[in-house]
């Protein structure tokens, strides 16, 4: 497949992002506006102007990283308009923005190369640190954290008593932890894979190399507890499990991650009630449909009530699910397209993982390896926990689904890693 | 390091595949579970997005519409002015209990929200009215408030049906129910109707058979004249109880005296007097198939074309073949012989109407909301039920034994009334009051039939003549004053 291939399929995205509101705006006996316009040049223009930086700086990148996030990008953005076309609007901008920044990444590691990351390694990991930790600030500071339903995750900038911008800085964190441990385990992977010590029947490395797991580990737990956020825990969890294994080999590092996280979990939910709530909800929804299981009984509903073929866009009731435009924008999608759509949407992350994955396989030395399994995984991992929670199949965990969520920041840092993802496999064809 | 990155694409891969059978769970196997699970706020907003069209009465007044709520001009809400007058005739449209009645019956017509089904798409296609229609009953209002006073809350039914047309004037039961009840997010109010012993709910007016006792006499009378075994002068013999043969077992009348000198009397005086001696007499002569088939002629043993489901009336003719103490007390409305309230009324509209049976309806007119007319319901004949010659006589009959007879609290000044009481008997328990007839003035003319259960407020000495003719008479007065 070509780059003109991928232009083409582009291009269908934006096609299919105009057809989406206009079918939302017809479905409300409105007749097409700007917004079917808008929402079409807003599609071309971020991934046309991000196809263009490809064909500038990574020529012989994977032709499919591109039509899949447009296309995930497209059904959300018609979701959203569907339910708030105010946030539609905002999310628009988000695009171009991502984009822009996007672009601003693809140029300065498309002009050094990917390994130029590498000499920043310890610079990513302090930036991760503050940027979970910015949210703390105190909330009256021009730039000060906010809490959002319990979570305490976004920064955001006021000035004169205005806000005018607001951030999940965590989410950029997570792009910066994926490129520090690629790097750190890259140059170490020998030595935690080397078992030196004997403990009893286990064989453990040296204990100083296993401080990042124990740092790792640390860090989701300060998440979990101070930030209440179970999702970003467990998704930074999973994603350093998932990449020490990818660097080693070794399924003891998921094995005792998993069990460090799930004794973290029970102790969570004993100490926590809002953990416990969503651990109940997860499992006993019906029981407290009006209270601990209304998030996931609304989900329930609407999905089962869109069935095979769904009610139609626009036609649905998905206003009745709460977050519907963020956490919940899966069941939204399903009820409205019904299992035709929300299995579309499946195979479409199903794809992009492959694509990530391939990536990874074929990269030309385990740091561009480790990079890109961290950052598909990344994605990866937070579509099944969200989509997983939605379907009752995982306990419910507050996270954006990639490129679909309503929200600037996830969309910038999805953005980032397939550019990033785009050039690694660049660097493998030449 | 390939091998591991393999191993955990194809784990995430897998957990996607998880996914993929938990959503096709969730959406397609236990959909529609999901979809109609009475917490589904989805069924509240489909019906009340619906926008359904009025019901009004004959005279216009309006008993059931749908209003737009100001703050969301999309979402409608049903409701009931009149509350329990009309609630066994138009019933409700209720999230959690469903439709009821004509509400049920109609509401393809009444709901703007067609299906798309062949002729809906044809009536698209000619640009036939495809919104919300209103209908009209033939319920008339003055009629349906004097059954409510006349019943006063005590149990039982009225219907009243316009004897040349077959127009419903009135079906109410009581003790009825505001179906605002049911209409509420919180099922306490229905389940209450539900679960009361007095049955609300239920429409005696079509839904429960009861024995007709004396009322029955008529058909009796009819199966005689018809067969031409009797004529008004007929003479039977008056014996102070009538023997029932192979049986020990014996008919009285209701005084426990003979019907006129103890000697023999005349068929006329004996239907006046409502004497059970000679017409249990009269149907071991006649015999149960003649019974039957006059019975059947009137619409019992059979599905009642209605616009209502109506139970069927019973005169079981077979089992009575060879049992003539069974067919004697048969005869005189006791035993197997049981009867809708409907069922009485359309005996009695159709002597008033020559003896031709009209189809009954409640409905007469579909309208859009420019009031124009769609549609309209026009009288049916049903079939012959008895010759006119029979239908004349038993008019006379009737007439006299209003003015003359049991049925004299029925009579209204300068209106001829004609009319059947019947006093049936329960085991153990006060008799149900019955009275069938109607009244004709010179523009309008009515039939009805009247039961209370139990004998009413009046208890174990109720009589159809006492307790069920008076109020016959203020419902068929509500009819004849409106002209």
């Amino acid at each position: 497949m070509s780059r003109n291939a991928e232009a083409a399929l582009l291009g269908g995205a934006a096609v299919l992002a105009a057809l989406g509101v206009s079918i939302v705006r017809a479905a409300g006996g409105n007749s097409p506006d700007a917004q079917t316009a808008l929402t079409f040049l807003v599609v071309a223009l971020a991934f046309g102007a991000l196809h263009l930086g490809f064909r500038q700086w990574a020529p012989n990148a994977s032709p499919y990283l591109l039509p899949l996030s447009a296309l995930i990008t497209a059904v959300g953005l018609v979701e959203i308009f569907r339910l708030d076309p105010r946030a539609a609007s905002l999310q628009r901008w988000w695009l171009l923005i991502a984009a822009c920044l996007g672009l601003a990444t693809l140029a300065v590691i498309g002009r050094s190369g990917t390994d130029m990351l590498l000499r920043y390694r310890y610079l990513f990991l302090s930036a991760a640190v503050l940027a979970f930790l910015l949210p703390l600030l105190p909330t009256q500071w021009p730039l000060g954290g906010v809490e959002v339903n319990g979570s305490r995750l976004w920064l955001q900038l006021r000035l004169f008593d205005t806000t005018l911008v607001r951030f999940q800085p965590g989410e950029l964190a997570k792009l910066l932890l994926v490129a520090f441990l690629a790097s750190y385990l890259a140059s170490r992977h020998t030595a935690l894979t080397a078992m030196t010590r004997r403990v009893g029947p286990l064989t453990i490395p040296e204990p100083r190399q296993l401080f990042p797991l124990a740092a790792a580990w640390a860090v989701s737990l300060v998440v979990l507890v101070y930030q209440r956020d179970l999702g970003a825990s467990l998704l930074l969890l999973a994603v350093f499990a998932a990449m020490l294994y990818a660097a080693t080999g070794r399924a003891a590092y998921p094995v005792v991650g998993g069990g460090l996280f799930l004794a973290g979990a029970v102790i969570a939910a004993r100490t926590f009630d809002h953990v416990q709530r969503r651990f109940d909800a997860w499992l006993r929804p019906w029981d407290d449909l009006a209270d601990t299981g209304y998030q996931i009984g609304q989900s329930l509903f609407a999905m089962g009530s869109g069935s095979l073929t769904g009610s139609g866009l626009g036609l649905g009731r998905p206003d009745f699910i709460p977050s519907a435009t963020t956490d919940f924008v899966f069941a939204a999608v399903a009820e409205e397209t019904g299992l035709a759509g929300s299995l579309a949407v499946v195979a479409a992350y199903a794809l992009l993982l492959a694509v990530g994955f391939g990536i990874a396989l074929r990269a030309r030395d385990p740091y561009r390896k480790l990079l890109a399994t961290g950052l598909t995984a990344v994605m990866a991992i937070q579509a099944i926990l969200i989509i997983g929670g939605v379907v009752r199949l995982l306990p419910l965990t507050g996270i954006a689904l990639p490129f679909m969520s309503y929200g600037g920041s996830s969309l910038v840092a999805n953005v980032i890693a397939i550019v990033v993802l785009a050039r690694i496999s660049h660097e493998v064809a030449t | 390091m390939n091998g591991p990155i393999r191993r955990l694409a194809f784990v995430l891969l897998a957990m996607l595949g998880l996914i993929v059978i938990d959503l096709t769970y969730v959406q397609v196997i236990a959909g529609p579970r999901y979809r109609d699970d009475l917490r589904n706020p989805r069924l509240a907003a489909s019906r009340s997005s619906t926008e359904r069209g009025p019901i009004v009465t004959r005279e216009g007044v309006v008993v059931a519409e749908s209003t737009a709520d100001p703050d969301a001009p999309q979402t409608f809400s049903r409701s009931y002015p009149e509350g329990p007058l009309y609630a066994h005739a138009v019933g409700y449209t209720s999230l959690l209990f469903g439709n009821a009645a004509l509400e049920s019956e109609y509401a393809r017509d009444l709901s703007s929200d067609r299906d798309l089904t062949i002729s809906g798409i044809i009536d698209a296609l000619l640009g036939r009215e495809q919104g919300a229609q209103g209908i009209r009953l033939t319920l008339s209002h003055s009629v349906q408030q004097a059954a409510r006073e006349a019943l006063d809350g005590q149990t039982g039914a009225v219907v009243a049906i316009e004897p040349s047309t077959g127009e419903v004037l009135g079906l109410y039961s009581s003790p009825s129910f505001d179906p605002a009840e049911l209409l509420g997010e919180s099922p306490a109010g229905g389940d209450a109707l539900t679960e009361d012993p007095s049955l609300p709910l239920l429409n005696r007016a079509i839904d429960q058979i009861l024995a007709p006792g004396s009322a029955f006499k008529v058909v009796t009378a009819a199966a005689a004249l018809e067969t031409g075994a009797a004529n008004p002068d007929t003479l039977y013999p008056d014996p102070l109880e009538l023997a029932l043969p192979g049986s020990t077992s014996v008919i009285r009348n209701a005084d426990r005296g003979p019907c006129a000198d103890g000697v023999e009397v005349a068929l006329a005086t004996a239907f006046r007097r409502s004497c059970n001696t000679v017409f249990g007499q009269i149907g071991m002569d006649v015999g149960p198939e003649a019974i039957g088939a006059t019975a059947d002629a009137f619409g019992f043993n059979a599905e009642i074309p209605f616009d209502l489901p109506v139970a069927s009336s019973v005169f079981p003719a077979a089992s009575l073949i060879g049992d003539p103490p069974a067919t004697a007390q048969s005869a005189i409305g006791q035993r197997d012989v049981q009867a809708t309230p409907l069922q009485m009324a359309m005996v009695a509209a159709s002597i008033a109407n020559d003896g031709v049976l009209m189809r009954p309806y409640l409905v007469s007119e579909w309208f859009d909301r420019d009031l124009n007319i769609l549609s309209q319901a026009g009288p049916v004949e049903l079939r012959r039920a008895v010759s006119p010659g029979t239908a004349a006589v038993l008019a006379d009959l009737m007439e006299d034994a209003v003015a003359n007879g049991t049925g004299r609290a029925a009579q209204i000044p300068g209106v001829v009334v004609g009319g059947k009481t019947g006093t049936a008997q329960v085991p153990g328990r006060a008799p149900h009051a019955w009275f069938v007839g109607f009244a004709a003035s010179e523009e309008r003319s009515i039939a009805v039939a009247v039961v209370v259960e139990n004998g009413g407020a009046a208890g174990e000495g109720a009589t159809g003549g006492s307790v069920a003719a008076p109020m016959a008479r203020a419902v068929m007065q509500a009819w004849l004053a409106g002209a």
